[in-house]
């Protein structure tokens, strides 16, 4: 049986939006198909057990972005998602001393006043600034960006209520919101602070996913995205999600299901089967075709236009669009299985410090230089790390009394030269390893298996092109309506009857899942 | 990992109660004893020993030492005298309250701030262009507070200064064996009392020696559930419990400014500049939206609510710190934010804050009370701050 | 109406604003500071026609120099490029070095001049209000939402697009010859401590191609600063404000490094807010929180000037150094650690014969960093960068070294102490997205007035500022004007 059994819609890809897509399309009474390319579904939000025993969140691995109104309206809690809390950050230093951020507000400004007092006390109202701004841009991100050059009544609308919701703000927000969206994440934390190591680990989150250095103006942005995270109505607080984020893509995939929606692993999708300029159906790399009224891509504007629809179908200047985006890939992962814990020679005891996450970010220098060496092709000699131990915070990732670690590093460029050889992984494998062992000088005996995953492992095994995480760049210049294009902004294309719900569209990345919800909102008013 | 305070060792052993609570960081005694009720009375009838180190305190000095305070502060600093103590306001460019505290003027060009929040940044901040060096000495000095009747007698035999010379809101040095101490005539309880500010490292010998004195005056360590209920029969607010500072204020309509806090006498608009001025000049010109007054609720009413749930009167064991509906004339006129009952007026009395048309001494309200699960309306009537003012206190 | 105003400094801006005042009225000062102020031989910007016709700039012999060919660049493999006005011909040029990049110049000189357009018009007019309430603020906002729908959808996304980009990505979208991007790219970092690849480098690309024809990427010089001294009204008076007398939140006037005390109902000062309001003004008169935003103003200074003297002409009248984005990504590598730049980005203009006969050539240096790591910028680097220089320009233009007769350094410290430059920055703050429109230099101060009722700033700190001689004071200028009449 081949061909015809007729869907409403097809969702390509099984990542965490394409299911936030296909549960919401499916709840509201549609027959939905979800194709997945690998053997599990999840995309880059997957819990795989590497190695005999060991459970590792492959890719992304923390939760705090994925936007509450999807925990809610599909019960994910009932579905098996449990978010435990993720309460610190330590900087170790290579001096052997060390920055804590606590979720204790006493012991925090304790630990901060032994640093600088003055930060102690800019601490509180930093936070409550970047909490106001999350505030002020939450509505934007559960909106449809209007596209400012049409004249269609519903733009003209949607662009005078963004107005005055920008106008309605108070002055200082207004202009704290200018600098975030223009200001370098150096340039904007040396206003509040002085202490180097919290400039850095603050810093840190500003560079995530981009191919910018902390002091390049854009970065600030990124930090305040990083802020945007909210977890039972409280904004920056990150979590663990038990079992993995694969339990996070497990829980939509199983509300997806009880919805209706059918969901196939091993299905890679050849091509989009467009007919008079509309699409139609797909075509599996196995020849099948599957025909739907409508389609579906959670895959990255690129993949979605250059490589499934084809520039054939399209108009030179989207194409041309397309090909400006800008993914630039810029972080690897390297996931441990470590026999016991590591000892930081700053905090050499085992202690609430390993349950939290530890960042390599001694200054912002340190990052600054670490984006030098990839600015000019090279993965950097001393990365910046965000390291976390999910055993510690749920022991059924490892076997008993043995350890997961995971570390995100960056910068790792895509287009590294001489490109990504086995030995460069392997070399790359050793330079975070070497990093580690400078702060945790045990590190290199407790290891029984590492993983090294470069942008192009991201890219080959998720699909994600150039392994940019968020599917393209969180720069300015790719952002609101003019992510993934400008005119195309609004989860539709070109194409008539294909809509894309990947976080290369509004709002981005960091497991979010609002892309997939935006867009399966604005196909259910376009198809009621 | 919470800080003890210098007082610590002594403090523990003592605390029979276990109970312990957080203070800007650190951990005090809630109460010693059991039940913190001889500690209350202690303050009111002989002596009490309270541990105030939490309080953030700067050392402000420097040839415009003054200047920078009195740029900041409501009142006026730069006119204090040497040996003066000063409550004051200070306030944000829109003049409204960012913290509350003390100014102590140990010498022409040596000042030391107190405060219930952390201000060294506030204060550098403010000192552009001016010849003057702000020290953090929270840690570095511990601070003792000898309240009560009695609290003259216990310290008078261990200083060789005349303190019946000390006047109200005054500050004088002394030695306390070989501790020299700063002591003032202040505290928070609105009773007699004394606030004695030392090296931190010589802690342990004040207490003791104060301890040893005031044996025979029946001095008693008390705690914060006390000082607590002392300092609202005082009428005194507290930051965080009776206002929000500007500083943590997620809105505007949180903020208050000095008139509302009914602290228009810290307000002195004849200085020509300071953070807020032009706010608050112009405030000055209209009345306040809104006033902090005293509540009183009224027994009979309270019995009456009781007697038809057939129960008899229950009364808060402890003061408590929350927001509780004022209503008048039919309209939520405000909220009360302490309240308790006062063992010594044998009253139950709350600080609240009221729409400046229900504010006067002797408007009716009503205050919300939960009588057996159910929300009920108490009569009440607006009085005059502080419900408890003897004559000992400034005498 | 005798009010009585005071501009303190006689740069460009305060000039501009004096001339403006005294011709409505007004009984002007210009406090100048001999020690300071030095007049440039040359000025380097846009001068916005509303000035030169307002104040007869032209009658008054000012002479403006757009060079044509504004771009002379050597290339690796041998050879010249060069670029004038004349797009065609500019286009056949590059065509030669690389064929798809000549085919795309005349697209890309259209569409940044279109966005440019857009930059000039906002300049002529104090900085748009976002939140204004007022009628007024509400119309200019609107006019200037129509004027943006005006530029199209191709140039709306660009606006949106290239505004916050870096340099480096948008000449990557167009072009593909590294010596190209090079030259071009020079305009996006100056004056400015940020790299090629830094975000916000378009948008002080843009800005700097504000007020050229179609086609050229360089600034025109003139005359203008001497043009405008030598302009009648306002007396001239040496000396340098020592404090601004305020009394009760109204300035009374200027007190004199001498003492002396000079009244004024209206004080102007050209200078950056952080010596304007920090240094001679009493604190206790501005909001903490302003005091805090004043001091965060970036203004670090990355330039340094070479002047060589020659004895002949040096057969060029522009000389780039600047073979690629790269390159300049590297020189600021350098700077961002605080070092000169080794291998800098270089321009040298020569404006022909100065009054004694000698053959000035004027160098740009950037990047040399205001704050050098360990040590200051004494003799020995001065030094040093003299010699860097020279021997870049020798190599590429080998001719000039027999012609050398002497060479004179500027160090970004001595930028500062000859022309008051704070941290040897000419822009005063630097443009960058966050100090731009109604960002500049701060909200607070945007539009040319301060807390203290009477004292306006004027200078390059302010809206459109850097770059744009003369319209900040301009602006200012009508600011002030406005006032005193809504006072009466």
């Amino acid at each position: 049986m081949s061909t015809t059994r007729a869907y409403d819609a097809i969702v390509i890809g099984g990542g965490h939006n394409g299911l936030v897509c296909a549960a919401y399309l499916a709840g509201a009474g549609k027959r939905v198909l979800v194709l997945e390319r690998r053997e599990r579904l999840g995309g880059a939000a997957v819990t795989e057990e590497v190695f005999p025993g060991f459970r590792f969140s492959v890719f992304s691995y923390v939760v705090s972005l994925l936007r509450p109104e999807i925990i809610r309206d599909l019960e994910l809690p009932r579905h098996g998602l449990h978010i435990l809390p993720l309460e610190s950050t330590v900087t170790p230093l290579p001096n052997g001393d060390y920055l804590g951020q606590w979720a204790d507000h006493d012991q925090n400004r304790r630990e901060l006043a032994r640093h600088s007092l003055r930060d102690a006390e800019a601490y509180d109202g930093f936070g409550r600034l970047m909490h106001q701004m999350a505030r002020a841009i939450k509505p934007f991100l559960a909106m449809t960006p209007p596209d400012p050059a049409s004249l269609a009544p519903r733009d003209v609308a949607g662009m005078l209520r963004l107005a005055s919701r920008l106008r309605g703000l108070d002055p200082q927000h207004f202009h704290a919101l200018h600098k975030l969206l223009t200001m370098s994440a150096a340039d904007y934390l040396d206003e509040w602070f002085e202490s180097g190591p919290l400039k850095a680990t603050k810093a840190a989150s500003g560079i995530i996913g981009t191919f910018l250095g902390p002091r390049s103006p854009g970065t600030a942005y990124v930090l305040l995205h990083h802020y945007m995270g909210e977890i039972d109505g409280v904004f920056r607080a990150w979590g663990f999600a038990k079992g993995g984020n694969g339990s996070v893509s497990g829980a939509i995939a199983a509300a997806a299901r009880e919805h209706g929606a059918e969901l196939r692993t091993d299905a890679p999708v050849a091509r989009v089967l467009v007919t008079n300029a509309r699409a139609d159906g797909v075509v599996l790399e196995n020849g099948d075709e599957i025909r739907a009224k409508l389609v579906v891509s959670g895959l990255d504007p690129r993949r979605t236009f250059i490589d499934l629809v084809g520039a054939a179908h399209l108009a030179p200047e989207f194409v041309a669009a397309i090909e400006r985006f800008k993914f630039r890939g810029s972080s690897g992962k390297v996931n441990l299985a470590l026999s016991e814990l590591p000892k930081f020679t700053a905090l050499p005891a085992d202690g609430p410090h390993l349950r939290g996450a530890i960042s390599i970010s001694p200054s912002v220098e340190y990052l600054e230089r670490a984006y030098d060496d990839a600015k000019y092709g090279q993965v950097s000699r001393r990365p910046y790390m965000d390291i976390v131990i999910p055993s510690l915070i749920d022991p059924a990732m490892a076997p008993l009394g043995k350890h997961v670690m995971s570390c995100f590093v960056q910068y790792v460029p895509y287009n590294v030269q001489g490109g990504w050889t086995d030995a460069a992984r392997e070399a790359f494998g050793d330079t975070v390893i070497d990093t580690l062992a400078e702060y945790a000088p045990n590190i290199k005996s407790t290891i029984l298996h590492r993983q090294v995953i470069t942008p192009a492992d991201i890219e080959r095994i998720v699909g994600l092109s150039e392994g940019n995480i968020f599917q393209g760049e969180l720069a300015l210049q790719q952002m609101f309506f003019l992510r993934p294009v400008p005119g195309w902004a609004k989860y539709r294309t070109p194409i008539r009857g294909l809509y894309q719900c990947g976080s290369g569209t509004h709002p981005g990345g960091g497991v979010m899942g609002a892309s997939g919800r935006n867009a399966a909102l604005t196909i259910l008013r376009a198809n009621a | 990992m919470l800080k003890p305070t210098p007082f610590h060792p002594r403090t523990v052993a003592l605390c029979a109660s276990h109970a312990w609570r957080r203070w800007a960081g650190y951990v005090v005694a809630s109460s010693y004893e059991l039940h913190h009720e001889r500690e209350y009375h202690a303050i009111r009838s002989s002596a009490a020993l309270i541990d105030v180190s939490p309080l953030y305190k700067y050392a402000v000095s420097g040839e415009d030492a003054a200047r920078l305070l009195n740029r900041i502060v409501t009142r006026d600093v730069e006119r204090s005298a040497i040996g003066q103590v000063l409550y004051t306001t200070w306030c944000d460019s829109d003049g409204k309250v960012l913290d509350d505290g003390t100014i102590a003027r140990l010498d022409e060009h040596a000042l030391r701030m107190t405060s219930a929040e952390p201000n060294l940044r506030w204060l550098e901040d403010n000192a552009s262009g001016l010849d003057v060096r702000v020290e953090d000495v929270s840690d570095a000095i511990a601070a003792l507070a000898v309240q009560g009747p009695s609290s003259r007698a216990v310290i008078q035999p261990l200083v060789d200064c005349d303190l019946s010379a000390l006047k109200y809101f005054r500050i004088t040095a002394a030695t306390i064996g070989s501790v020299p101490v700063t002591i003032s005539r202040t505290g928070y309880t609105g009773d007699l009392g004394y606030e004695l500010w030392f090296d931190a490292r010589d802690a342990l010998k004040v207490w003791d020696a104060l301890m040893q004195a005031g044996n025979a005056y029946g001095i008693v360590p008390a705690g914060m559930l006390a000082l607590d209920l002392a300092r609202i029969e005082a009428g005194l607010m507290l930051l965080d419990v009776d206002y929000v500072s500007a500083r943590k204020a997620l809105r505007h309509e949180q903020t208050s400014s000095p008139f509302e806090l009914d602290l228009a006498w810290t307000v002195n608009l004849k200085k020509e500049t300071f953070v807020g001025r032009a706010a608050l000049a112009r405030e000055a010109e209209n009345a306040p939206a809104w006033q902090f007054v005293g509540v009183e609720v009224e027994w009979d009413a309270l019995e009456r609510l009781y007697a038809e749930a057939r129960l008899a009167p229950q009364l808060p064991p402890t003061a408590w710190r929350m927001s509780v509906p004022i209503y008048a004339g039919g309209e939520q006129a405000g909220y009360a934010t302490s309240g308790g009952w006062s063992p010594l007026l044998k009253k139950y009395i709350a600080l609240a804050h009221v729409r400046s048309r229900w504010a006067a001494p002797g408007t009716p309200v009503e205050m919300e009370i939960t009588v057996e699960h159910a929300r009920k309306r108490a009569a009440a009537r607006v009085v005059k701050k502080p419900f408890f003012d003897p004559d000992r206190k400034r005498s | 109406m005798s009010s009585h105003a005071i501009v303190i400094g006689d740069d460009i801006d305060e000039c501009v604003a004096a001339q403006y005042l005294a011709r409505n009225g007004l009984s002007v000062r210009l406090l100048h500071d001999r020690q300071a102020q030095q007049p440039r031989f040359l000025q380097t910007g846009w001068i916005a026609p509303q000035i030169v016709r307002d104040l007869e700039l032209s009658a008054h012999g000012l002479s403006i120099d757009q060079r044509d060919p504004w771009l002379q660049i050597e290339l690796p493999g041998g050879g010249r490029l060069e670029l004038t006005r004349d797009i065609a011909r500019s286009a056949e040029e590059i065509g030669k070095v690389n064929r798809h990049d000549g085919a795309r110049w005349a697209a890309f000189c259209e569409r940044m001049h279109a966005l440019a357009t857009l930059l000039q018009a906002m300049y002529a007019a104090p900085p748009p209000e976002p939140l204004a309430s007022t009628f007024a603020g509400r119309f200019d906002l609107a006019r200037l939402a129509l004027r943006v729908r005006g530029l199209g959808r191709q140039g709306m996304t660009d606006l949106f697009r290239v505004l916050p980009m870096s340099i480096v990505d948008l000449l990557d979208e167009w072009f593909e010859s590294d010596a190209l991007k090079g030259a071009l790219g020079t305009m996006g970092v100056m004056h400015l401590c940020q790299g090629p690849r830094s975000g916000g480098t378009a948008l002080n690309f843009l800005h700097h191609h504000a007020g050229c024809p179609p086609g050229v990427f360089r600034q025109p010089l003139s005359n203008v600063h001497g043009v405008l001294r030598a302009l009648p009204g306002p007396s001239m008076l040496e000396g340098r404000a020592l404090r601004v007398i305020v009394e009760g939140g109204t300035v009374e006037g200027v007190q004199l490094a001498t003492g002396e005390e000079i009244h004024a109902s209206v004080v102007l000062s050209g200078a950056h807010p952080q010596h304007a309001l920090l240094d001679v003004v009493d604190a206790a008169w501005l909001d903490p929180e302003l005091v805090r935003a004043v001091r965060r103003i970036r203004s670090r200074g990355v330039t340094a000037e070479v002047t060589l003297a020659l004895d002949r002409d040096p057969g060029f009248t522009t000389l780039t150094i600047a073979p690629s984005l790269d390159y300049m990504e590297h020189a600021y590598d350098d700077a961002k650690y605080g070092r000169m730049s080794r291998e800098p980005f270089i321009e040298a203009r020569y404006a022909g014969t100065a009054e004694g006969g000698e053959h000035p050539v004027h160098v740009h240096v950037q990047y040399a960093p205001y704050a050098v790591q360990d040590g200051t910028w004494d003799a020995e680097r001065a030094q040093a960068l003299g010699r860097t220089v020279l021997d870049a320009i020798a190599a590429a233009a080998p001719g000039i070294v027999s012609s050398l007769v002497d060479h004179t350094v500027r160090t970004p410290q001595a930028l500062e102490r000859e022309f008051g430059y704070p941290e040897g920055q000419p822009y005063h703050a630097e443009l960058a997205l966050d100090q731009f429109l109604w960002m500049r230099p701060v909200p607070d101060l945007a539009r040319y007035r301060t807390p203290i009722r009477g004292y306006y700033l004027c200078g390059p700190a302010m809206h459109p500022g850097a770059g744009v001689p003369g319209a900040a004071g301009m602006h200012a200028a009508h600011t002030v004007l406005r006032d005193l009449r809504t006072r009466k």
